[in-house]
């Protein structure tokens, strides 16, 4: 496929790429990824700290404890990137600050800010879900899926 | 300097505030999530016999014998017998197949006996915490039996 596209393209064309290829600045990928793995590490390992800290404290069990933290979780990186300081980390670390639950926050706190300007209704309110709106949708859809098959499998007899 | 000084006097005024939080528990159920703490197994009201003692103390040998296992608290109430533990790091992928062995052995060996099994850290925590009250002698039998009562209701819990 790549062949084919090279083919098409005139000899100058083909030159020029080379001569890009000379001056683009390598991505550090192998440095980026253990800087994601690092601090999306030390993110869920305070997320396994809040966590214990609500079973010592509070009468949540191993399993019910998930919902609040990654409530605090999402409501302390909602705060981190109101403050600016979120951004930062997100620059530093990549995909190892948006993948956890805490980019979740960020991303509608961010979608926020950036439409602050357009009025509160039509641009904080109509963009606030810009980003994470999607990632609501499908986790519903997709919970309600699942939720459908094992029905279904559990009508017919289980497994 | 300065902010180096305010952090200083918020950590100071935090540890305070942080010390207020404490409970008056005994060391065993203090330390009970981070480290093996083994408590010693307990039947309550059973101070004429020693007959349930000796069970329990089976019962908990049994359990701690299963692959995986370490750390086993048990508490013989009224009626239900809670065998709580907790699962080594690796094995916590194979976590309901311990369950399921553990369940069908306890059934097989003690087939009179109701037990309530579980690998969940609250419970274990609490079952620690009742442990280190009778053996402080904090609660009366009726008390002790309520409250294994009230663990069996928190394992039960989904949400």
């Amino acid at each position: 496929m790549a062949n084919k596209k090279n083919k098409q393209k005139t000899p100058q064309q083909q030159q020029y790429e080379q001569l890009e290829k000379k001056f683009e600045t390598k991505r550090p990928v192998l440095k980026n990824c253990i800087k994601a793995f690092f601090v999306g590490g030390l993110i869920c390992t305070i997320g396994q700290v809040i966590s214990y800290f609500y079973i010592y404290f509070f009468h949540f069990t191993e399993q019910t404890s998930g919902n609040p933290t990654s409530a605090t979780v999402i409501f302390f990186s909602m705060l981190l990137t109101g403050f600016g300081i979120y951004d930062r980390l997100g620059q530093f670390a990549g995909a190892g600050s948006a993948v956890p639950v805490s980019g979740f926050g960020n991303s509608i706190i961010s979608a926020a800010i950036e439409h602050r300007t357009e009025g509160f209704v039509l641009g904080v309110g109509g963009n606030i879900f810009k980003l994470a709106g999607s990632v609501i949708l499908f986790g519903v859809f997709s919970a309600f899926v699942v939720a459908l098959v094992k029905t279904i499998i559990m009508e017919l007899g289980g497994l | 300097m300065k902010s180096k000084q305010k952090i200083v006097y918020f950590l100071f005024i935090l540890s305070f505030l942080l010390a207020g939080c404490e409970k008056d528990y005994s060391s065993v159920s203090r330390w009970a999530l981070l480290k093996t703490v083994d408590p010693k197994p307990i039947a309550i009201g059973d101070k004429e016999n020693g007959a349930d003692q000796q069970a329990v103390e089976e019962i908990k040998k049994e359990t701690s014998e299963t692959d995986g296992i370490y750390d086993v608290a048990v508490v013989k109430g009224a009626k239900d017998i809670i065998v709580a533990y907790k699962v080594e790091h690796m094995h916590r992928f194979k976590m309901k197949s311990i369950e399921k062995e553990l369940k069908d052995k306890l059934k097989k060996n003690f087939p009179d006996e109701q037990f309530t099994v579980s690998s969940d850290f609250k419970i274990f925590l609490e079952t620690v915490r009742l442990y280190d009250r009778i053996e402080h002698n904090q609660y009366s039998e009726k008390e002790a039996n309520k409250r294994v009562k009230q663990i069996i209701a928190l394992k039960k819990e989904l949400t």
